[in-house]
C-alpha cells in the first residue's frame, strides 16, 4: 500500500483550472521528484495534496485516509508536512519559536527531545536559536524551515523548491541533508528547479506538463530518456 | 575599469532625492521629527505662560492617559496584524467595556471606597467580569460577520466597510441600553489629588490605572512570548497560511484574539471611564489615537503600540496647556500623518517594509 | 386656484422628468417617455396631492438630492478608483460652511456679537458654489498627497480622522463659522420669486405668474436647482467614466501594476480622483446649506454624512452611477421611512422599560448598519452591478 496515492484531480484557482486528471503516488521512505515546465501545476499539486487547494475532483489518499478537502492543520495530524517554497519560516519569531511553531501539536514534554532531534540534525540552528528568523540568509532558512517541518516526525515530507534561490554550493548542502533525512526512513515528494540533480537522488520521478501526467518512471528512467533530456532537463 | 565597477560606481552616486529619502525613512529620523513636535508643543506651552510643574503634571497624566490608549491600541494592533484589517468597531468595544463595568457595579453590592481611591472593591471585580464578556462581544461578531467574509476571501475593503457599519451597531446598541446622557462610575465622589515630589498633582485614581495598565501589559508580554496559544498567534499575525502548515488551527487563534483584543479593550474603556465620564461617543473619540499608536508602532506589533500610545498620551496632554482638549484626536492625527509620511511601517516594523 | 396648480406642476416638470430619463430603460424613446410621463405625474402630483403631502414630497426630493450628490461623488472616489473614504462628512462640512461664508453678508454691529464668522462676502449663489468645489478640492489634495501612495486602509483611517478633526474645528472655533451655535440666515437662490414683489432682475411677465407662489412654495424652485445639478453632475462623470481618463483609473483599480507597467503615472492619477470627488461632495454641501439656510456643526456627523452614503452607494451598486443616485434615494427613503417606524414602536418599547421610547430613534442607526452589514455578506455588487461597457465605440 503506498503512503500516499492521489488519483484523478482536478483543481485550481477561481475560474482557472490548473491540475486535470492527475496522479501520484508515493511509497513508504521514498523520494518521489517532481518535475516540469513553469506553470506545468507542480506547485499547486504539492497544495492540493496538503489542503491549500481544494481539489474539484478525485481522491487524495494518505495511509488510507482520505485527506482531500481536509484543512492543512488537520492534514498535518496524519504525519504529512510541507515546506513551502516562500515565505517559508516565521521572519518574526526566533528559530526556536519557529521550531515550536513546528511541533505545535506536541505535548510540551516531547517538545525538548524532538527540538534537541532537530538541533543535531542541523547543529548552525542551535546556536542561532535566539535569533529571528527573518534576519538569517537564505539557506539558513531553509534549515529552520525543514527543521521545523520535522518536528512532527512526520511519515512525509512536501519540499517545494528547497534549493530556489541558493549559491551552488549550499544547493549541494541542502540535497546532502534530504538524503540523511531520507536515510531515517522519511518518505520525500519534491518538486525542484534542479531535475537532474533531484532525478539522481530521487527513487521514481513524475514529469508533469500544462497540469497532467506527461511521463513518470524511476529517477534513472527518466534521465536516460531521450524526450525527457530535450524537454525538461535542458538538452 | 570593467563593465561591473562602472555599474557599482553608478549605484554609488544615488540622486539627491533618493538619498534624502533613505535618510528620512530611517528610525532614528522619525523619533527625531516625534521629539521635535513635542518640543514645539513644549515651547507653545511655555509661551503661554504655562509653568514646569504644570507641565510635568500634564506629562505624568499623559503618561496615564497613554495607558489607557495602549490597552485599546493593542487589541486593535492584534486584529489588524492577524486579519489584515483595521477594524473600525473596536472603538465601540472600549465603550462596552467602560458600560459592562458600569451595569456590573449596579448590580453589585455597594462598597466603601477604599482611600484614597475613589472606589471600592466592586470597581475591580465590576472589571474582571465585564473583561471577558466584551471579549464575548467581539466573538460572536467575527463569527456572524468577519468569519462569513473569510470564508467568502473578501477583499480587505468589504472587512473594513463590515467593520465599520458593526461600528454604528454596536454604538446604537448602547445608545438604546443605557441612552445618550453621561454617566459616570461614582458621581459626585471627591478624588483629591496627591501631592508627588517636584509639585507633580496626580490623584490616586490615576496612578491605580497606569499600575493596573502596566500590570496587564506585564501579563500580555508573558501570554504572548511564553504560552503557547500566545506564541500562536504572533505566528499567525506574522504568516496565516504557513501558520495552518504548521498545524495551528488559525480560526482557534483568530478566536482567542478576538477575545484578548475584547479584555484589552475592555479594560481601557473602563479605565477611561474613570478617569472622565462613560459617553456613548467615547470609544469612537478614542479610535484615531488608537490607530495612530498602532501604526506608530508597526501593524502587528503590541509593544510598539504601547510605545506609540505613551507618546500620543503625553503629547495630547501637554498640547492641552494650550489647546482645547477636545482637540486630542486632532494631536493624535497629527503624530499618525507624520509616521505615514516617514515611515508607513512605523517604529518598530520591518525596514524597507 | 387653476393656475397654481399648473405652475407648481411646470415647476415639477422638471425634476420628475430628469428621474424618470434615469430609471427608464436605454431605449429610443426613453427621452420622449420620461417627458411624457413626467408631465402626466408632475400635473397629478399638483392637482391630486395635498399641499401637506406636495411640501413633504418636494422636501424629501430634495435631500434625496443632496445624497445622490454624495453618492456620486463617493462613486468616483470608491466605485471608480477603489478610494476607501471613510470621511464624506468633512468634504460635505466644508463646502457647506465655505458656500455659507462666501454668500452670508458679514453682521454688523450688535449682531456681530451673536453671529461671529471670519468673513461674509455676500456674494452670489453660484459663486457660493463654485467655492464650496474649490476649497473642498483642496482639502483632498492635501489629504492625497501624503495618503494616496499608501496602502488603501491607510486612507480609511486618515479621512475618518480628516472627517472627525473638521468636524471638531467647526464646533470649537468661534471666530471661524459661529463654532457650537448655529450659522443662520444662509441666502437661499431667487428666493425673491416666491415674495411679494417679485425680483427686480426678472421680467414683469414671470413675477406675474409666480405671484400666486407664496413663500412656503419656494422649495418647488429649489428642486429644481438641484435636480438640475444632480443632472449635470451626472451627465460629467458618466462622459468622464467613458473617456480614456475613466479607462484609466479602472485600469489603475483593477490592476495597479499593469497599469503602472503601459506608462500612466497611477499617483496622479488617483489623486485626481479623489480630488474630483471631494469637489462633487463640496458642491453637495453647499446645496445642502442653501436649502437648510441654518447649519451647525451637528448636521456633519459621521452617521448621516458618511455611514448612509456608504449604504446608499453599496446598495445602489459601486461603479455604476445610476446606481448611486437609485441607491441614494432609496436609502433616504428608508431612513425616513424609519422615523415613523420608531414613532411607532414607542408604545411598544415603553411596556419594555420607560426609557426606551426616548431611545427609539438609535433603532434607525441599528437597521442602517445591519443594512450595510448584509448587503457587505450577502450582495457586495449592489442592485445594479458595475456596467462593463465603458466606451460607445465598444457597444455590442
Amino acid at each position: 500500500m503506498p503512503l500516499l496515492k492521489a488519483e484523478g484531480v482536478t483543481a485550481g484557482y477561481g475560474d482557472t483550472e490548473i491540475l486535470r486528471d492527475v496522479h501520484l503516488e508515493v511509497g513508504e521512505g521514498e523520494i518521489v521528484s517532481l518535475i516540469g515546465p513553469n506553470g506545468a501545476g507542480k506547485s499547486t499539486l504539492m497544495k492540493t495534496v496538503f489542503g491549500l487547494v481544494h481539489p474539484r475532483q478525485g481522491s487524495i489518499r494518505f495511509r488510507d485516509t482520505e485527506i482531500a478537502g481536509r484543512s492543512p492543520y488537520d492534514i498535518v495530524k496524519e504525519g504529512m508536512c510541507y515546506v513551502p517554497q516562500v515565505a517559508n519560516v516565521f521572519v518574526q519569531l526566533t528559530v526556536e519559536e519557529n521550531l515550536e511553531m513546528g511541533g505545535y501539536l506536541l505535548e510540551e514534554r516531547e517538545l525538548a527531545g524532538r527540538k534537541e532531534q532537530v538541533y543535531e540534525l542541523f547543529p548552525k540552528l542551535r546556536e542561532r536559536r535566539r535569533q529571528r528568523a527573518g534576519k538569517m540568509s537564505g539557506g539558513e532558512r531553509q534549515m529552520v524551515a525543514i527543521g521545523s517541518a520535522l518536528m512532527l516526525e512526520p511519515a512525509l515530507l512536501l519540499l517545494d523548491e528547497p534549493s530556489a534561490g541558493l549559491s551552488p554550493k549550499l544547493v549541494d548542502e541542502i540535497f546532502e541533508n534530504i538524503r540523511r533525512i531520507n536515510a531515517t526512513g522519511l518518505a520525500v515528494l519534491m518538486v525542484e528547479q534542479n531535475a537532474r540533480k533531484s532525478l539522481e537522488m530521487a527513487e521514481r520521478g513524475y514529469v508533469l506538463a500544462g497540469g497532467q501526467n506527461r511521463v513518470e518512471g524511476s529517477g534513472a528512467e527518466l534521465l536516460n530518456d531521450p524526450d525527457v533530456a530535450r524537454l525538461y532537463l535542458g538538452g | 575599469m570593467s563593465m561591473s565597477d562602472e555599474a557599482a560606481a553608478v549605484t554609488r552616486q544615488r540622486r539627491p532625492a533618493e538619498r534624502i529619502r533613505a535618510v528620512v525613512q530611517t528610525r532614528a529620523f522619525l523619533l527625531v521629527a516625534v521629539v521635535a513636535l513635542f518640543i514645539v508643543l513644549v515651547a507653545l506651552a511655555i509661551h503661554q505662560g504655562v509653568g514646569a510643574s504644570r507641565l510635568l503634571s500634564l506629562a505624568a497624566w499623559g503618561v496615564m492617559l497613554g495607558g489607557i490608549i495602549g490597552l485599546g491600541s493593542i487589541g486593535l494592533t492584534l486584529v489588524y496584524g492577524v486579519l489584515k484589517f483595521p477594524n473600525f468597531s473596536h472603538g465601540a468595544l472600549v465603550t462596552f467595556g467602560a458600560y459592562f463595568t458600569y451595569a456590573f457595579m449596579a448590580w453589585l453590592p455597594e462598597s466603601a471606597p477604599l482611600r484614597p481611591l475613589s472606589f471600592g472593591w466592586t470597581f475591580p471585580v465590576a472589571l474582571v467580569l465585564s473583561m471577558p464578556l466584551v471579549g464575548l462581544v467581539a466573538l460572536a461578531v467575527d463569527r456572524v460577520v468577519y468569519r462569513r467574509l473569510r470564508r467568502q476571501n473578501a477583499h480587505l475593503v468589504l472587512f473594513a466597510m463590515a467593520s465599520l457599519a458593526m461600528a454604528f451597531f454596536l454604538r446604537s446598541v448602547i445608545y438604546i441600553v443605557w441612552g445618550p446622557d453621561f454617566h459616570f462610575f461614582f458621581p459626585g465622589r471627591a478624588n483629591p489629588a496627591l501631592e508627588l515630589p517636584f509639585n507633580i498633582r496626580v490623584r490616586a485614581d490615576q496612578v491605580f490605572i497606569l499600575l493596573l495598565a502596566l500590570a496587564i501589559m506585564a501579563g500580555l508580554y508573558v501570554l504572548l512570548e511564553r504560552t503557547r496559544i500566545g506564541k500562536a498567534m504572533r505566528a499567525t499575525a506574522d504568516n496565516p497560511e504557513l501558520a495552518q502548515v504548521r498545524g495551528i488551527n488559525t480560526e482557534r487563534v483568530i478566536a482567542w484574539t478576538w477575545l484578548l483584543g475584547g479584555a484589552l479593550a475592555a479594560a481601557g474603556g473602563t479605565m477611561y471611564g474613570l478617569s472622565s465620564q462613560l459617553r456613548p461617543e467615547m470609544g469612537f473619540w478614542l479610535l484615531l489615537p488608537m490607530f495612530a499608536a498602532a501604526i506608530m508602532g508597526g501593524i502587528g506589533n503590541p509593544y510598539g503600540a504601547l510605545v506609540g500610545a505613551l507618546v500620543i498620551g503625553v503629547t495630547h496632554q501637554v498640547s492641552t496647556a494650550f489647546l482645547d482638549p477636545t482637540y486630542g484626536p486632532a494631536v493624535a492625527f497629527v503624530l499618525m500623518v507624520i509616521v505615514l509620511l516617514v515611515r508607513p511601517q512605523g517604529l518598530f516594523g520591518r525596514e524597507g517594509g | 386656484m387653476e393656475t397654481l396648480v399648473l405652475v407648481k406642476a411646470m415647476l415639477l416638470f422638471v425634476p420628475l422628468a430628469l428621474a424618470f430619463g434615469l430609471v427608464l430603460p436605454a431605449r429610443a424613446w426613453r427621452p420622449l417617455a420620461a417627458v411624457v410621463v413626467g408631465a402626466v405625474v408632475a400635473l397629478a402630483a399638483a392637482a391630486g396631492l395635498s399641499a401637506g403631502l406636495l411640501a413633504y414630497g418636494v422636501s424629501f426630493a430634495i435631500m434625496g438630492c443632496v445624497y445622490a450628490l454624495l453618492a456620486l461623488g463617493l462613486n468616483t472616489q470608491w466605485g471608480y478608483t477603489g478610494h476607501l473614504n471613510f470621511g464624506v462628512a468633512g468634504f460635505f462640512a466644508v463646502g457647506a460652511f465655505t458656500s455659507a461664508l462666501v454668500t452670508i453678508e458679514a453682521p454688523t454691529g450688535v449682531a456681530a456679537q451673536y453671529t461671529q464668522m471670519a468673513f461674509g462676502l455676500n456674494m452670489p449663489f453660484l459663486v457660493g458654489v463654485l467655492a464650496a468645489a474649490v476649497v473642498s478640492g483642496v482639502v483632498a489634495f492635501l489629504i492625497a498627497v501624503p495618503v494616496l501612495r499608501l496602502r488603501m486602509d491607510f486612507l480609511a483611517i486618515a479621512t475618518i480622522g480628516v472627517a472627525e478633526i473638521i468636524r471638531l474645528i467647526f464646533q470649537n472655533e468661534r471666530w471661524l463659522a459661529n463654532g457650537p451655535q448655529p450659522l443662520r440666515g444662509i441666502p437661499q437662490p431667487m428666493h425673491c420669486l416666491v415674495e411679494a414683489n417679485g425680483c427686480g432682475w426678472a421680467p414683469g411677465w414671470l413675477n406675474g405668474a409666480l405671484s400666486v407662489l407664496s413663500p412656503r412654495d419656494y422649495p418647488l424652485f429649489y428642486l429644481v436647482i438641484i435636480a438640475v445639478f444632480v443632472a449635470l453632475v451626472y451627465v460629467v462623470i458618466e462622459r468622464a467614466c467613458r473617456s480614456p481618463w475613466g479607462r484609466m483609473l479602472r485600469a489603475v483599480r483593477d490592476e495597479e501594476s499593469s497599469a503602472a507597467m503601459n506608462g500612466k503615472p497611477i499617483t496622479y492619477v488617483r489623486i485626481q480622483s479623489f480630488v474630483v470627488g471631494a469637489v462633487i461632495m463640496g458642491i453637495a454641501g453647499a446645496l445642502y446649506a442653501h436649502y437648510t439656510v441654518t447649519i451647525d456643526y451637528s448636521h456633519f456627523h459621521a452617521l448621516f454624512a458618511t455611514f448612509l452614503v456608504w449604504v446608499m452607494l453599496m446598495l445602489g451598486g459601486s461603479g455604476n452611477n445610476r446606481g448611486a443616485i437609485i441607491g441614494g434615494f432609496i436609502v433616504w427613503g428608508v431612513w425616513s421611512g424609519t422615523a415613523f417606524l420608531a414613532d411607532a414602536i414607542e408604545p411598544l418599547l415603553a411596556l419594555i422599560s420607560d426609557d426606551l421610547p426616548r431611545r427609539a430613534a438609535y433603532f434607525r442607526w441599528l437597521l442602517v448598519a445591519l443594512l450595510l452589514a448584509g448587503i457587505v455578506l450577502f450582495r457586495p455588487q449592489g442592485l445594479l452591478r458595475e456596467e462593463k461597457v465603458v466606451s460607445r465605440y465598444l457597444r455590442d
